[in-house]
């Protein structure tokens, strides 16, 4: 029974170390929209609005 | 010897001579922020703090300086002037949660000299303060505000996406660590409740207890720390709210879990105050949700307005300025894909808007030359130029606006009388836990904590609370969604009862213009040639009838020159085409060159010196959704009606193609009025469809007004829905979201207090762990919430009944 002596503190610095990680997701913008970069992939090309101001930039 | 501050008691620098005039005599305090908290805490009478406190308060912060928004540049954004000296802001405020913050912003602002009136919404974090000018800066205002502790930021885009994402994202935060420390809590409490069955030698469980522990701190001091900064300010101003209860029983549990730990007692429950604590917080995250997603509207609306705009200069030459600092008159450039910084009139040629968000209209508007743009619209087909007509508040995007955070800032009868009864209820609530507590001790002492403690959680009043205003603001931001705006909040509860409908004619049922329906033409005239003869003749006319004219003649260059034209007044045009004289008009004007005729409203006659050329027959183009909206207002058992000031044949006419037996002709808006007066008084429940401008006194009279959006006196209005779509099917919709709303209200707050009524005594007689008790509550609060998602809107169908073919299809040119 003494193997949860050790299990549980390892247990206990495996969730830190979850909230950790998690913490720094939400913080950095990871889980602000859940919504739309699933549908990123799905559009199809860059809007065609930058291309032109590309082109109309180099005179 | 150093003098200390009266009010957080650190040591005052010798350079500093304040002091703060309280009841009780002058008190030397240290800086600016601590006088100001002082003598503010005992101005409210809260002065015992003083005495009964035994820790000095934290430094009060100083309030920032707020001058800058008494520059006008700026207050041009913000603040809406009113016809009287008295100016109109709406502000968010950071850390109002609850009703008690409602009420103390409300009585610090009131006491202000100037502020007229104070209306203060938790949900939306919004204060709308009406305030005379010459009385008080907003700068003063919003002084007292950051001096309460409530900071207060700009309406602006920017300021509302920080302060939501910061909220978001910490809400977030603790629901995980919530959610975790849960899970673990749990594990330990099944070995623990095991191990009280198997047996367990006592250094194990005490190792688990403290595991327990370990795992529920975090979640009570950090997860939970909402529930205690609400228990605090209720505490503060003296109301009792269910952050009370709710602080009050994880503090309980917590508590006592804790000593039992220490002193190895027999029973722990940091799974149940854990638990208790997670559920909490998903209720008050989905609510933040559905919250959100109902302010979601108002945040698009105010997205809207971009920051910056492009000038034209004098020379010709453009310069970026920022959008407050144009100027009425001034012309600016929009590119395609932009959106228009302020309301003006176009330059230029034509251009395709999208003013879909404003109007719930999907489909790009034509505007041409000279016509109106509004601020918010997207520029379809660019780029266009446009001269700056109204900026900042005074544009209809503001206005709207402002329409929509009225209807939020408002708090309906319902909700108001909610948070009463709540208050009583925690009071109650809290008197009948103490008697469980003494009853138990009396005859069981070792069920005591346990059952007050059931009763505490499982009575908790939340799902009461929140049913009102979440199926309110799920209902508001609905109605938004097909173009309805509510600017009355009760607006919804009336328009369900309703059961007599009354329109406006012209400008409700019918646009302001006329169609060509039909032509008779004399023998040997082609209708085509007589159409572009009446075409030149008309070419220079604003009448209706002229616009039908040349909608009907689609090629332009087809139209013969005309020559001498005349225009007498209320008869028609005579002018020489080719050598021939010709007239167009009433009857009797235009045969008047030949022979007389009959008289009728609805035809246009063409003729010339030999007589009739042609008969037009023309009739009022209906709106395209007017069947449909009738139809189905029909099909939900209203009576229609249809009052109308113009000539009793034309009132017939338009009554008889959508169907409409009830209607009155030639009414003047006094005999308007006096029908709807004499229809209430027959026990009916009225609601006028109108213009809304020229309408305005006849809208007054009905239970509810309903007026047709668009148009800078949408601020104005007086109106109880505001259909910005312009359309009238949204009348159905609307109505039918109404009785749902009504119905899940009920059903909401028959469930809170079913709920409350059956658990309790269940609770009290010791039937209720407190675990059970934990997820029973937040199971209620749930339920609520779920269920006033179900209030979602029918969009009205944009296939409306395709209207009757008129000559300009039916006639190629």
């Amino acid at each position: 029974m003494n193997i949860i002596l050790v299990l549980i503190p390892l247990s206990l610095i495996l969730l830190a170390a979850g909230i950790w990680a998690f913490f720094w997701g939400v913080n950095h913008a990871q889980f602000d929209d859940l919504d739309t970069p699933a549908l990123i992939p799905l559009a199809d090309d860059p809007p065609p609005v930058i291309a032109r101001r590309e082109g109309d930039g180099a005179p | 010897m150093s003098r200390t501050c009266f009010h957080c008691g650190e040591a005052i620098p010798s350079n500093v001579a304040l002091s703060a005039r309280l009841n009780a005599g002058v008190q030397p305090v240290c800086c600016i922020g601590c006088q100001a908290a002082a003598e503010w805490i005992v101005t409210l009478g809260l002065g015992d703090y003083y005495r009964l406190r035994n820790v000095p308060a934290e430094r009060a912060v100083e309030a920032a300086d707020y001058s800058a928004w008494d520059r006008p540049q700026l207050q041009r954004l913000y603040v809406h002037n009113l016809a009287d000296g008295g100016a109109e802001v709406c502000v968010l405020v950071e850390g109002l949660r609850c009703a008690a913050c409602s009420w103390l912003i409300d009585r610090a602002l009131r006491d202000l000299g100037g502020v007229r009136s104070v209306e203060v919404n938790p949900g939306a974090r919004r204060v709308r303060i009406i305030w005379t000018r010459d009385d008080i800066a907003l700068s003063g205002i919003l002084h007292r505000l950051a001096q309460l502790g409530y900071l207060p930021h700009p309406c602006s885009a920017q300021a509302l996406d920080a302060l939501d994402q910061r909220e978001a994202r910490t809400a977030l935060k603790r629901l995980v660590v919530a959610g975790l420390g849960m899970m673990q809590a749990m594990m330990y409490a099944v070995t623990l409740y095991a191990g009280a069955f198997e047996g367990i030698d006592p250094a194990t469980r005490d190792f688990f207890r403290w595991i327990g522990l370990l795992v529920t701190t975090p979640v009570v001091v950090y997860a939970a720390q909402p529930f205690f900064v609400g228990a605090w300010r209720e505490l503060r101003a003296r109301t009792l709210g269910m952050d009370t209860t709710i602080a009050l029983a994880i503090a309980l549990i917590y508590l006592a879990s804790f000593y039992e730990t220490v002193t190895g007692g027999a029973q722990v429950y940091f799974d149940s105050a854990s638990m208790f604590v997670f559920l909490l917080l998903g209720g008050r995250y989905l609510e933040m949700r559905t919250r959100r997603r109902a302010a979601d509207v108002v945040d698009a609306f105010a997205r809207l307005q971009p920051a910056l705009a492009l000038r034209r200069r004098m020379d010709g030459a453009t310069e970026t300025v920022g959008v407050h600092e144009l100027e009425a008159g001034d012309v600016v450039v929009v590119a395609e894909g932009a959106t228009m910084p302020a309301d003006g009139t176009l330059l230029g040629k034509a251009c395709e808007v999208d003013e879909s968000l404003l109007t719930g209209e999907s489909t790009p508007r034509a505007r041409r030359r000279g016509e109106a743009l509004i601020a918010g619209s997207m520029v379809r087909s660019g780029p266009v130029e446009m001269r700056v007509a109204h900026v900042g508040a005074d544009t209809v995007l503001s206005s709207i606006v402002r329409l929509i955070e009225r209807a939020q800032t408002e708090r309906p009868h319902a909700a108001v009388l909610g948070d009463r009864i709540a208050a009583r209820f925690v009071g109650g609530v809290l008197a009948l836990t103490v008697l469980t507590a003494a009853a138990w001790l009396y005859v069981d002492p070792s069920r005591a904590f346990a059952a007050s403690l059931a009763v505490l959680v499982v009575a908790c009043p939340c799902a009461f609370a929140l049913s009102v205003p979440v199926a309110y603001l799920r209902a508001a931001s609905a109605l938004a969604r097909i173009g309805v705006l509510m600017p009355k909040s009760d607006a919804l509860e009336k328009l369900a009862r309703v059961d007599r409908i009354v329109f406006d004619k012209t400008g409700t049922l019918t646009r302001d213009r006329l169609e060509l329906v039909g032509v008779d033409v004399a023998a040997g005239c082609s209708i085509n040639e007589c159409l572009r003869i009446a075409a030149a003749l008309e070419h220079g006319s604003s009448h209706p009838f002229a616009a039908a004219v040349r909608e009907a003649v689609s090629s332009e260059r087809a139209i013969p020159k005309a020559e001498s034209l005349q225009t007498i007044a209320g008869a028609g045009i005579e002018g020489r085409i080719a050598g021939r004289r010709y007239r167009i008009g009433r009857a009797d004007f235009a045969l008047a060159l030949s022979a007389g005729a009959t008289d009728d409203d609805n035809v246009v006659v063409l003729a010339d010196e030999r007589g009739a050329l042609a008969h037009l027959r023309v009739r009022e183009t209906l709106r395209e959704e007017a069947a449909t909206a009738i139809d189905g207002l029909r099909s939900q058992g209203l009576d229609i009606a249809m009052l109308s000031g113009d000539s009793d044949a034309r009132a017939r006419g338009i009554a008889m193609r959508l169907n409409i037996t009830d209607f009155r002709a030639r009414a003047t808006p006094e005999a308007k009025l006096h029908a709807l007066e004499q229809w209430r008084r027959q026990g009916a429940v009225v609601a006028m469809v109108g213009d809304g401008i020229n309408d305005a006194p006849v809208l007054a009279g009905a239970d509810v007004a309903i007026a047709l959006g668009g148009g800078t006196q949408l601020a104005q209005s007086s109106a109880d829905l505001v259909l910005a779509s312009d359309r009238l099917d949204a009348i159905p919709a609307a109505r039918a979201l109404a009785l749902t709303t009504l119905h899940v209200l009920k059903q909401n707050l028959y469930w809170a207090v079913a709920y409350n009524f059956a658990s309790i005594p269940l609770a009290a007689f010791g039937f209720v762990p407190p675990w059970l008790a934990a997820i029973g509550m937040s199971a209620s609060s749930l339920f609520v919430v779920l269920n006033s998602l179900r209030i979602v809107a029918q969009r009205p169908s944009t296939e409306a009944q395709a209207p009757a073919p008129t000559l300009a299809e039916a006639v190629p040119a």
